[in-house]
């Protein structure tokens, strides 16, 4: 993955960009707007992490430039504010995600791979597999080896959002915006006990468990092998 | 405005002012009007007296030269005159001698005395007479009719009258006229505070132009309200020099203690006192942006997010993601919501906000509560609450509820930033809903009630972006 972050605070970018190399990934980071908008289109970047404070200028002004002249790149918004109005703000703007500062490295990280995965061009899935588990767009119908499983609809969305990103870690806050649209925290388990009800669901009969927690970062779907 | 405004007319100061002023000339009038009357009156007074003394004096002249014979002739003679005295002359023994007045008065010297008129059969005739004895022993009456100064009395009277009702009908209407200009500009007034109060902090009172005291008077005004919106801004740039001076480091402060946490190894002794210190930063870091947001919602200007939403389908789902919560904590949550409810507002807040009140009434309530969250759409209002069945607030502590960092007794060990409701009253203010806590016999009712009327008066205002955006746009297309 190529990740571009657009960042003024040297300590933060540095944490970033050290962050990611040590995943794996290609980081360049540019300090102001005119610096990141000529990296960006000189690069070929999977996302483009914008602060929106940055020295002079709005993030949303960079964004909108570089949306105006077609870099097509994934971008995730940085956001330092009380952010009430941020959100849609940066999404009317031409972003596609954003995170509050201060965040933890492990959410940005999910939240850049669920971003740079996403294909240009999706081809229309109708069937989700993962292992012996098989979920049915269209019939929205879910099956484990042949049986099918009952799920409540708000199930069958958080099953959906967590097999599509099989085999990549989808955090809690990310859960909660996806599959219930909460862009808030709230101090409730509510992702933890709906994740809980869906592994019984999902696991019943003695099965191998598909549905993992990853201590501190959030939970993943895959096959046992 | 069509039925209430004569009212509204009566009771503005200028109109009393008018009707004030009115009065007191009115009064003056009718002192000056008086004081003319009895002038005039006392002058005609005199003046009859005095042709009465006159023609006395010229009779008894006759007397002396010509005798009594001389006196009758003369005033058989002056009876015929144009505006001709009444007369009357007796000898000693009351007999009369001449004149046209029908009967003697009584006393000697002046009195007025009434005389029928039988012919006429009308109201007698008033008339004031002097009463002499002449030097012969007879008796001399001369008199004049007062009708003349009854006349004028009258015509005195109508004209003061008329004077007065014409007066009268000209300061109201002025006083009316002025009136409506007055409520006219007090409106204009009125509607922008109005409109300052609903967030729109950079509406203005409009200026005529003309310098008169309004004009002065809203030029002050909105020589503060130029003021306040500036205090407001830089509140709000404080507020966000805030955050960013004090999130930026504590942010710093979570990722060097991640750093350690990474590199310390699971297993290690340290891993547990770091992951203690990040769950410490992460409740400051979350108080922090809880009171940045109350304070961002409280300042009634981020309507940015308002859209048209159904806050049934709203409520239902937040309400779906408590109930499994509660089951696991020995609760049971219903809902109880009326269908296809729209209301103009931020779904973002306003889940957080019914999430709040969830959280709150499962947290603070023990195993075995019933907690109900209903949605009413009545013809007027829309009524939203959470009722619990729980042990429920003290009278005493309910108003203190909403209050910053309120915490009840005894729930200091459960988690939270105490902030929660105060989350809620300031999601509600900007909703235009009351927000109120009472006693649901047993436990404790949260209740959210929006008017009616109060609906989509909030309209969110071009975002700041927009300003920027094509001048930057441009530039872009040259750096690359």
């Amino acid at each position: 993955m190529r990740v571009l972050i657009i960042e003024d605070d040297a300590e933060t970018a540095a944490y970033v960009v050290d962050g990611l190399r040590k995943s794996g990934h290609v980081a360049d980071q540019a300090s102001d707007g005119r610096d990141g908008l000529m990296t960006a289109a000189g690069g070929d970047y999977d996302v483009i992490v914008v602060d929106r404070m940055l020295p002079g200028v709005d993030g949303l002004a960079i964004v909108k430039m570089i949306r105006s002249v077609g870099i097509k790149s994934a971008v995730l918004f940085l956001t330092a504010r009380g952010g009430i109005d941020d959100r849609v703000e940066g999404l009317e703007a031409g972003g596609d995600d954003y995170l509050t500062k201060p965040f933890a490295f492990s959410e940005l990280l999910a939240r850049l791979n669920a971003l740079a995965r996403r294909p240009a061009l999706a081809p229309i899935e109708t069937v989700l597999r993962v292992a012996d588990l098989e979920m049915d767009l269209i019939a929205h119908r879910v099956k484990r080896n042949g049986t099918d499983i009952d799920l409540q609809p708000r199930e069958f969305r958080l099953l959906e959002y967590l097999m599509r990103n099989a085999g990549r870690v989808v955090t809690r806050t990310m859960l909660l915006e996806k599959v219930w649209e909460f862009h808030f925290d709230p101090k409730t388990k509510i992702v933890e006990t709906h994740i809980s009800r869906l592994r019984a669901k999902v696991g019943s009969g003695g099965q191998q468990q598909l549905i993992h927690t990853i201590r501190g970062v959030g939970y993943v779907i895959r096959s046992p092998s | 405005m069509s039925f209430g405004l004569p009212l509204r007319l009566v009771r503005t100061a200028s109109f009393g002012l008018a009707l004030l002023y009115a009065t007191l000339l009115a009064v003056s009038a009718v002192i000056l009007g008086f004081i003319v009357y009895w002038t005039v009156q006392a002058s005609i007074d005199r003046q009859m007296g005095a042709r009465i003394d006159a023609e006395i004096e010229i009779l008894k002249g006759e007397l002396r030269s010509g005798g009594s014979a001389e006196l009758t002739r003369e005033i058989e003679t002056r009876i015929n005159y144009f505006g001709a005295l009444e007369y009357f002359l007796s000898d000693a023994d009351g007999k009369r001698l001449a004149g046209n007045l029908s009967h003697l008065p009584t006393t000697d010297g002046w009195s007025d005395i009434a005389i029928a008129d039988p012919p006429q059969g009308k109201d007698p005739k008033y008339f004031r007479v002097k009463t002499v004895h002449l030097d012969n022993g007879y008796r001399l009456v001369v008199g004049d009719d007062l009708a003349s100064k009854e006349d004028i009395r009258r015509a005195f009277l109508g004209a003061l009258g008329w004077a007065l009702l014409a007066f009268l009908v000209l300061t109201l209407t002025a006083g009316a006229l002025l009136s409506s200009a007055f409520l006219r500009r007090v409106d204009v007034i009125g509607r922008t505070a109005e409109a300052i109060i609903n967030g729109d902090l950079g509406s203005r009172v409009p200026l005529r132009g003309t310098n008169d005291n309004f004009d002065r008077l809203s030029a002050t005004l909105n020589r503060m309200l130029d003021q306040i919106q500036l205090l407001m801004e830089s509140l709000s740039q404080v507020s966000n020099d805030i955050a960013h001076a004090l999130r930026t480091p504590l942010g710093r402060l979570r990722q060097k203690l991640e750093v350690a946490r990474v590199t310390s190894g699971a297993s290690s002794k340290c891993a547990k006192t770091i992951d203690a210190a990040l769950d410490e930063t992460d409740n400051i870091l979350d108080t922090f942006s809880a009171l940045l947001r109350i304070a961002q919602i409280e300042s009634g200007t981020r309507t940015a997010g308002f859209r048209e939403l159904d806050v049934s389908k709203l409520f239902e789902t937040v309400a779906e993601a408590f109930s499994a919560v509660a089951e696991d904590d020995g609760k049971t949550l219903t809902a109880a919501i009326a269908p296809s409810v729209k209301f103009w507002g931020d779904g973002d807040l306003l889940s957080e906000m019914l999430a709040n009140l969830l959280d709150n009434a499962i947290r603070h309530t023990p195993q075995g509560t019933h907690i109900e969250v209903s949605l009413v759409n009545h013809c007027s209002q829309l009524v939203a609450s959470v009722a619990d069945d729980g042990p429920g607030v003290p009278p005493a502590e309910r108003e203190r509820i909403f209050s910053r960092f309120y915490r009840a007794k005894g729930s200091i060990s459960t988690a939270g930033t105490g902030l929660g409701l105060s989350l809620v009253a300031a999601v509600a203010d900007l909703h235009g809903m009351k927000f109120s806590a009472t006693d649901n016999m047993p436990g404790l009712r949260m209740t959210l009630t929006l008017e009616r009327g109060a609906i989509n008066t909030r309209r969110p205002r071009p975002r700041a972006w927009r300003a920027i955006d094509y001048e930057l746009a441009h530039e872009a297309r040259e750096i690359v």
